[in-house]
């Protein structure tokens, strides 16, 4: 069995405790507005356009995105990083892409990883069936869980799907006592006015759990646009500035009414 | 801590002095050399009473504010010249006063001087003009090849560091030893008894010395306190005459006796000679914790005075640049610094844990003061608390390029395996960039940087050196004649056997000139077990004695042998002849094969092992064809892996290369990946770099740029110290971080004058981004910048 990854980052440190490897499993049933991986929607390998310079001129080159690793793979690359995780505390990190939508290699390859004796983590939307969140609930130390919009319509219209399942599985997880670190991108104009934010904070307050262990606040940026260029897809945020580190600092405030660690950043 | 008023005046003057060429040196030299005193001696006693002469009568400068006194020169960066060393002729002075970087002003009173009193003289006699004449074709057709560079050609030996026991004695204890080893001579079945004599007799004339040069400054002090007006002025003035009057002859008692003995010590070892590195006072939370603890339990000294007294000890060092050099010296080492490297933390000579209260001033001090000069780094043992290392990731973040990060394991297990004894390893430290040395015992001598590419570059084309028309190498064939990768290994091998022979056999010849006529009684005081064994530092006197070759180029010729064996052997994209004629042509016309070749080749510094095991294939080659070879003053030739700024020399030197390199372009430094090739993450490079044995070279440099957001919070700290320590536990010697970013850089290079106060990290030591030529500035730009995001 493999599993299709577009990136393999090492010295992650942002997906999770210590150092880490995050691979970014290719695939989302979402589409959100803002996504910056816009290569890790698609399930299948695709060619990006990337410009490659050499002195003064550029050269047009078609690069593979995705390649399908087998749980070999992905136990060799860790093994690489072991140095690293043992001394920080650090783990592996399955992202994506949505890593849910490969669910059956997830399994197999959190399995691994726990045998072996690392950290696991998996950083998800959400959006999967609840059968596949308790398959791999045993051989996950931490969920990374994005609550992007608790106002279905809002949701549905901006990530292209319903946020019912998502609640409901947010629920499920952090019932099961696994570590649970909440993730909320705070894009302007769709989830951060204070009506809303009102709404998420006491919505986590609500789930206050001794496993809730941090909340995130992803301020949204424009890498993502680039790529969206390079591509060929177009750029639904143009325009939409980036909040401002005052603003960020703002909602840290914010949220640590919730009785929860909170940082800027993953 | 914050900088008080006074040492903030001395911190300005120093950074807003000139650096100027100052003649007294040369004239006083010149005047004994001339006289009658300096004849019909030995060398060691000739050049005693030359330190003597120039001590009686060099100017004394006191500072306004200054608590601890003595300069080189006669004032702040008046900075002297050595002409028995070698001798700066007219056009040097001209280059010197006008060159845009490392500049001196050399006005016409001292152009003057020179031609009419210091040319004349010394003309064919520095011991660089007289060992030039010993040198065989074959060196000089390879230095001016560019395999490799001379490090005793405009400066003396160095690379020693003081050991605790100059810390704790004076130099009448010294006067005592040395009259025991004389009353021990044994003349019936030592035949060298004689020359032992006259090199004790030589080391006394040197303590005398040093003594009476601190005495003319207590004097001095006294009468600037008799005429001035301000009351807490005259105390201090008093007091320090006091304390000139009783340091360096005895040994010093309080934090400030401290100062100002190793001050008196550092300006003797400068004066005497201008050996590389200066002088270094080591491990100095060590040495100073002792008397700090003693005098802060009396309630005789607060934090107030402490600061400034060791604000004034740090302007000392900023008060003087590195001698003026010419030529391939100043291209091997462009800067002002001078290698100055104090050490913090690590462990005691009993094992443990070595960070102790006066490490966490010393960093503070390093922060506040935010200096070229002196260099720092951390020491970090196994045993060293995380606090430490967070400590200095606070100054390290602010991209000052200090402290850099060195691990005291490795330091100990290098010591060890060279023959030290376990307390001298632990002892030990490393100084200048990042050699690996014992302090207070070792004579460990840099004597050239080495030019691997050249010779590869020598193997494929059969000896022969296209830019000098010279036959430099061995006619091992042409490219083309490599009928497989294992071939071209080979030649590469025998091509590097054979040029170090060469530089080995210069470097036994360069040593005895040194020893013969120029000895240094006065830095032999300092350094065990020249009295003892009646010999001088430049002849073998130290407990242990090193040479080392520094290998220069690591990752280019790593990435341009992996580029060969990829695309000619192992997957035949380019046949040897396509390949030859891009690279002689640098490319043109051949963009798309330049870009395969960086885009579609893999490289060192990404953990890929089809790469990194060329790296291993040339340090083992390397390592065995210089390891283990006798010097001619009984030590034993040693590698290590550090450039400062000779890869930008040796780059000079070197056409295209098969790594997609442009001709002329700077190779890498140190064992860090080429400029901008690693983009798997710093947790690759240092994958790549712990493959070669670190535990048998005397030093490696490893330099990772990163972007501020590397620092930003805790957790970003805690990575960075785990990063470290993991680097650390796979045996790597050394690592400094570059904390800027490119925009910064780039910005700086178009306002050079908004951004003076701007140092960045080179390699191995931190220069002011604006001293640095526009080639070396494009390198540090292009370094691949890690994003935090």
């Amino acid at each position: 069995m493999k599993g299709l990854i577009f990136s393999v980052k090492r010295y992650s440190i942002h997906d999770g405790p210590g150092i880490r490897v995050t691979f970014f499993m290719k695939g989302c049933p979402l589409s959100c507005w803002w996504c910056h991986n816009p290569e890790g929607i698609s399930q299948q390998p695709e060619q990006v356009k990337v410009a490659e310079k050499v002195g003064d001129e550029e050269f047009i080159k078609f690069r593979q995105a995705g390649e399908y690793y087998s749980v070999d793979d992905v136990l060799e690359i860790l093994e690489k990083e072991r140095p690293f995780m043992a001394e920080s505390g650090g783990g592996v990190t399955f992202s994506g892409g949505e890593p849910m939508l490969q669910s059956e290699f997830l399994l197999e390859a959190l399995k691994a990883c726990k045998e072996t004796g690392y950290h696991t983590a998996v950083d998800t939307s959400g959006y999967s069936l609840p059968t596949n969140y308790s398959a791999i609930i045993p051989y996950t130390d931490l969920f990374l869980f994005d609550i992007k919009h608790l106002d279905d319509d809002k949701h549905e219209k901006f990530t292209s799907v319903s946020n019912t399942l998502i609640i409901n599985n947010f629920k499920m997880i952090l019932d099961s006592g696994r570590d649970v670190m909440v993730r909320i991108p705070v894009i302007p104009g769709f989830n951060d006015d204070d009506h809303h934010l009102e709404k998420i904070k006491s919505f986590i307050s609500e789930n206050r759990a001794d496993n809730l262990r941090k909340i995130c606040l992803l301020p949204y940026h424009r890498i993502g646009s680039s790529k969206y260029k390079r591509m060929n897809i177009p750029d639904r945020m143009e325009g939409v500035e980036p909040p401002s580190a005052e603003r960020m600092e703002e909602l840290k405030v914010f949220f640590a009414g919730t009785g929860i660690k909170v940082k800027i950043g993953g | 801590m914050i900088l008080s008023d006074r040492v903030k005046k001395l911190r300005d003057q120093s950074l807003n002095a000139a650096e100027t060429l100052s003649p007294e040196r040369a004239l006083l030299i010149t005047q004994f050399y001339k006289s009658d005193e300096s004849r019909g001696l030995s060398a060691p006693v000739m050049r005693a009473k030359a330190f003597e002469y120039l001590l009686r009568n060099k100017k004394l400068y006191v500072g306004e504010g200054e608590l601890i006194v003595g300069e080189r020169g006669p004032a702040p960066k008046e900075t002297p010249t050595y002409p028995e060393i070698s001798l700066h002729s007219m056009q040097d002075l001209e280059i010197l006063n006008s060159r845009e970087k490392v500049s001196f002003t050399v006005d016409d009173d001292v152009k003057s001087i020179y031609e009419k009193e210091i040319i004349p003289f010394w003309k064919g006699k520095s011991n660089r003009d007289r060992f030039m004449d010993l040198m065989t074709t074959e060196w000089h057709n390879a230095y001016n090849a560019g395999v490799f560079t001379e490090f005793q050609e405009q400066r003396a030996p160095g690379h020693t560091v003081l050991g605790y026991k100059m810390f704790s004695s004076g130099f009448l204890k010294l006067k005592e030893e040395i009259s025991k080893a004389v009353s021990e001579l044994d003349y019936f079945t030592d035949p060298q008894a004689y020359d032992k004599n006259e090199e004790l007799k030589a080391m006394d004339i040197a303590c005398d010395a040093i003594i009476m040069y601190a005495n003319r400054y207590a004097s001095e002090l006294e009468m600037l306190a008799a005429t001035e007006k301000d009351t807490e002025r005259r105390g201090e003035l008093l007091k320090m005459s006091a304390i000139c009057h009783k340091v360096p002859a005895n040994a010093p008692e309080s934090v400030h006796e401290m100062l100002q003995h190793y001050w008196f010590i550092h300006l003797g070892v400068i004066t005497e000679l201008n050996p590389w590195d200066s002088f270094n006072p080591g491990r100095l939370d060590q040495h100073l914790y002792r008397v700090y603890r003693k005098q802060k339990e009396e309630g005789s000294l607060n934090e107030k005075e402490l600061f400034d007294l060791l604000g004034c000890f740090w302007v000392k060092f900023n008060n003087h640049p590195s001698p003026p050099k010419m030529g391939v010296t100043a291209s091997e080492s462009s800067t002002y610094t001078d290698f100055c490297l104090i050490n913090l933390g690590g462990v005691k000579a009993d094992g443990r844990d070595g960070v102790n209260e006066m490490t966490y001033i010393l960093l503070d001090v390093i922060r506040e003061m935010r200096l070229l000069q002196p260099s720092s780094m951390i020491q970090i043992s196994r045993k060293n608390p995380d606090r430490f290392i967070h400590k200095a990731l606070d100054i390290i973040r602010t991209g000052f390029g200090q402290p850099s990060c060195f691990n005291t394991e490795a330091i100990v297990q290098e010591l060890l395996s060279q023959g030290k004894n376990i307390v001298d390893a632990r002892n030990g430290g490393a100084s200048g960039c990042v050699e690996t040395g014992a302090f207070g015992t070792e004579a460990y001598w840099l004597t050239g940087y080495f030019n691997l590419i050249k010779a590869l570059e020598l193997a494929l084309n059969n000896g022969f050196d296209k830019r000098t028309n010279t036959r430099v190498g061995l006619e091992t064939g042409y490219a083309h004649d490599y009928k497989t990768f294992e071939d071209l290994l080979e030649a590469f091998k025998m091509q590097i056997n054979y040029l170090i022979d060469i530089k080995i056999r210069g470097n036994n010849v360069i040593m005895k000139t040194f020893a013969e006529w120029l000895p240094v009684p006065f830095l032999s005081l300092l350094v065990e077990d020249c009295i003892s064994s009646g010999k001088d530092y430049n002849s073998g006197g130290a407990r242990y004695n090193t040479s080392y070759i520094q290998g220069v180029g690591l990752g280019s010729l790593t990435d341009i042998l992996t580029s060969i064996r990829y695309n000619i052997y192992d997957n035949k994209n380019f046949t040897w002849d396509e390949l030859i004629k891009a690279t002689d042509i640098d490319f043109k016309g051949f963009e798309q094969m330049q870009h395969d070749l960086i885009y579609d080749t893999p490289k060192y510094g990404n953990d890929d092992d089809y790469a990194d095991q060329h790296a291993v294939a040339i340090f083992e080659i390397y390592y065995d064809a210089v390891n283990g070879r006798p010097d001619s003053r009984g030590g034993i030739h040693r590698i290590n892996m550090l450039p400062t700024t000779s890869h930008v020399y040796f780059g000079s030197v070197i056409g295209a290369t098969p790594d997609g390199r442009k001709a002329f372009k700077p190779l890498s430094e140190g064992i860090s990946p080429s400029q901008g090739v690693d983009k798997q993450g710093p947790t690759s490079v240092i994958k790549s770099a712990s493959k070669i044995d670190h535990l048998r070279t005397g030093g490696t440099l490893l330099n990772q740029k990163f972007a501020p957001q590397f620092f930003e919070d805790e957790d970003s700290y805690n990575c960075l110290t785990a990063l470290i320590r993991s680097y650390f536990a796979l045996d790597g010697h050394h690592i400094q971080f570059n904390v800027v970013n490119a925009d910064t850089l780039r910005d700086a290079q178009k306002h050079p004058e908004l951004y003076r106060d701007l140092i960045v990290r080179v390699a191995g030591y931190s220069d002011y981004f604006n001293d640095l030529g526009e080639d070396l500035q494009n390198e540090i730009i292009m370094r691949t910048e890690h994003e935090g995001a």
